[in-house]
């Protein structure tokens, strides 16, 4: 199962145990979109839990900090990058850092920063 | 060095960690008196401190900054820290506390450092930001639940890549795609390395630390046939571990060869103070420091390891026996250590780390073991360890 970090996806019923281990864990619920992981969840052991809950192997895949789109695709680190360990967010194909993204990821940093900080004041 | 030259000036020049950055920096935005504090987890080289330091810039926050590992009791915490969380300036400006490596203060508690925090967050006037290593560890999760908490962790490989693109392209070096990445891939998530490494690929003769060409086995290899301190060095700087692997592995390959028990006894001692280093440039965060590191283990350790059969043996654990040896030990200590505290009425932390020395220096007279002995219900195991620990 490939499960994009940030992102909503859905899961049979685990159980309850397994579902009180998520939660524990910082799996986000929700009875509508159903969960997420996100830089809150302790990403080992969630991922641990969800796939001997399911009985198969749990990919991670993580978002482009900058388009939000799904960043490993074509990733020359896929094979080095343990997505568990890492920050959940990355720069996809198309704004590799040899396409000199780096003023745009800061300009991203502080819009974002800037729009959080209004939701939050709201 | 570029690690310093390109240390970020700005939380949005930092790399990785984005969503975390953002909620420290709102957190603190809108702090109140008795809103939660800060905790952030996360390993060692991860940017918490700097993220810290660079928010209370960019708030205009005075801040007082502690290495909870350094300072332990609530006695000492009260004075450097105290007046702070309860004062604000005559103008209404505030002070960041910042409590770095909190780890280190956490299941002390005959220290009464913990209490003291508990104490400092309920009446403080004041943010506080902790920062601690261990997200797994059960004092911290405690300690986490009356914190807002945010985790830490590596930036991703592609990320750090940008980093130091940036980096060669303000310094105007051309740099293949390749060996960039060669750079990435060996820090292993260290911003902190990978710059180096770049560094020592920017031609300005300077040899980085983590300039790595060399296997863990053909390095240590070399470091132990090295015919002078300098190509010690060199062979040291080359091989591709982390500065405390390479001090660990050493260690094991000291141990497992038959050295005579006075040259034993002061390799251990050197690769003792090498830990203890490392140990301070963890704490204190001086990387620049970990230059000493191996000009320490070339000519104090390699002189007295000179025409013997130390060899690296390969990524094994220590010999059975021995692993066996050091467990009894230390349940031995362990105990010793419970007993002592019950009876001398002291915790058992600082019974094991402040008494037991004496103690044990003591036991050479049979009769002050054998009281010992009696008063602390020790079955006969304990004077055999007590006698051997005595003749120390």
């Amino acid at each position: 199962m490939k499960i994009l970090v940030g992102g909503w996806f859905t899961l049979p019923r685990l159980g309850t145990d397994a579902f009180s281990a998520m939660m524990k864990q910082g799996v986000v619920y929700d009875k509508k979109l159903g969960f997420k992981l996100d830089s809150a969840t302790d990403m080992e052991l969630a991922v641990r839990t969800i796939s001997s809950a399911l009985g198969e192997e749990v990919e991670l895949t993580v978002r482009c900090f900058i388009c939000g789109d799904e960043a490993c695709p074509g990733c020359p680190y896929i094979e080095v990058c343990d997505r568990r360990k890492v920050s959940p967010l990355c720069l996809c194909e198309k704004h590799a850092p040899e396409k000199g993204a780096y003023a745009l990821y800061q300009k991203t940093f502080e819009d974002s920063a800037g729009a959080s900080a209004r939701r939050t004041a709201r | 060095m570029w690690v310093e030259k390109y240390r970020p000036r700005r939380t949005s020049e930092m790399v990785g960690n984005e969503e975390a950055r953002i909620a420290v920096s709102i957190w603190l935005e809108k702090w109140k008196p008795r809103s939660k504090p800060m905790l952030i987890v996360g390993p060692p080289g991860t940017g918490k401190t700097t993220l810290v330091t660079l928010l209370a810039g960019e708030s205009g926050l005075n801040m007082v900054a502690l290495n909870a590992s350094d300072v332990r009791t609530k006695e000492k915490l009260g004075r450097r820290i105290g007046e702070a969380t309860k004062t604000v300036s005559l103008f209404g400006g505030r002070t960041l506390i910042f409590l770095d490596e909190v780890d280190g203060l956490l299941g002390r508690s005959d220290y009464g450092g913990v209490e003291f925090i508990k104490d400092a967050v309920k009446e403080t006037m004041n943010p506080i930001i902790m920062a601690a290593n261990d997200p797994d560890a059960d004092e911290i999760k405690k300690l986490g639940a009356a914190c807002t908490t945010v985790r830490f962790r590596a930036p991703p490989p592609r990320e750090v890549e940008l980093y130091l693109r940036m980096i060669a392209r303000e310094e105007d070096f051309e740099v293949s795609d390749e060996e960039l990445r060669r750079c990435v891939k060996t820090a292993g998530g260290d911003l902190r390395q990978a710059i180096n490494s770049l560094q020592s690929r920017g031609g300005d003769g300077a040899r980085s630390y983590k300039d790595v060409s060399l296997g863990i086995a053909q390095g240590l290899n070399a470091f132990f046939e090295a015919p002078d301190a300098v190509s010690a060095v060199d062979a040291l700087r080359q091989t591709a571990l982390q500065p405390i692997e390479k001090v660990r592995e050493i260690q094991k390959s000291v141990l497992k060869a038959e050295l005579p028990p006075e040259t034993l006894a002061r390799a251990l001692e050197t690769l003792s103070r090498a830990d203890m280093l490392m140990g301070k440039i963890m704490r204190t965060q001086q990387w620049r420091l970990l230059r000493y590191l191996d000009g320490m283990l070339a000519q104090e350790l390699l002189p007295l390891l000179r025409g013997s059969n130390v060899r690296y043996i390969g990524t094994g654990d220590l010999p059975f026996p021995v692993l066996l040896r050091i467990w009894n030990d230390s349940k031995k200590v362990k105990e010793l250590s419970r007993r002592y505290a019950a009876a001398g009425h002291t915790g058992a932390g600082s019974a094991r780390t402040q008494d037991l020395p004496y103690i044990f220096s003591l036991c050479s007279d049979a009769e002050f073991r054998e009281k010992l002995e009696t008063t602390l219900d020790l079955d006969e195991t304990f004077d055999k360890f007590l006698q051997k620990e005595a003749g120390r």
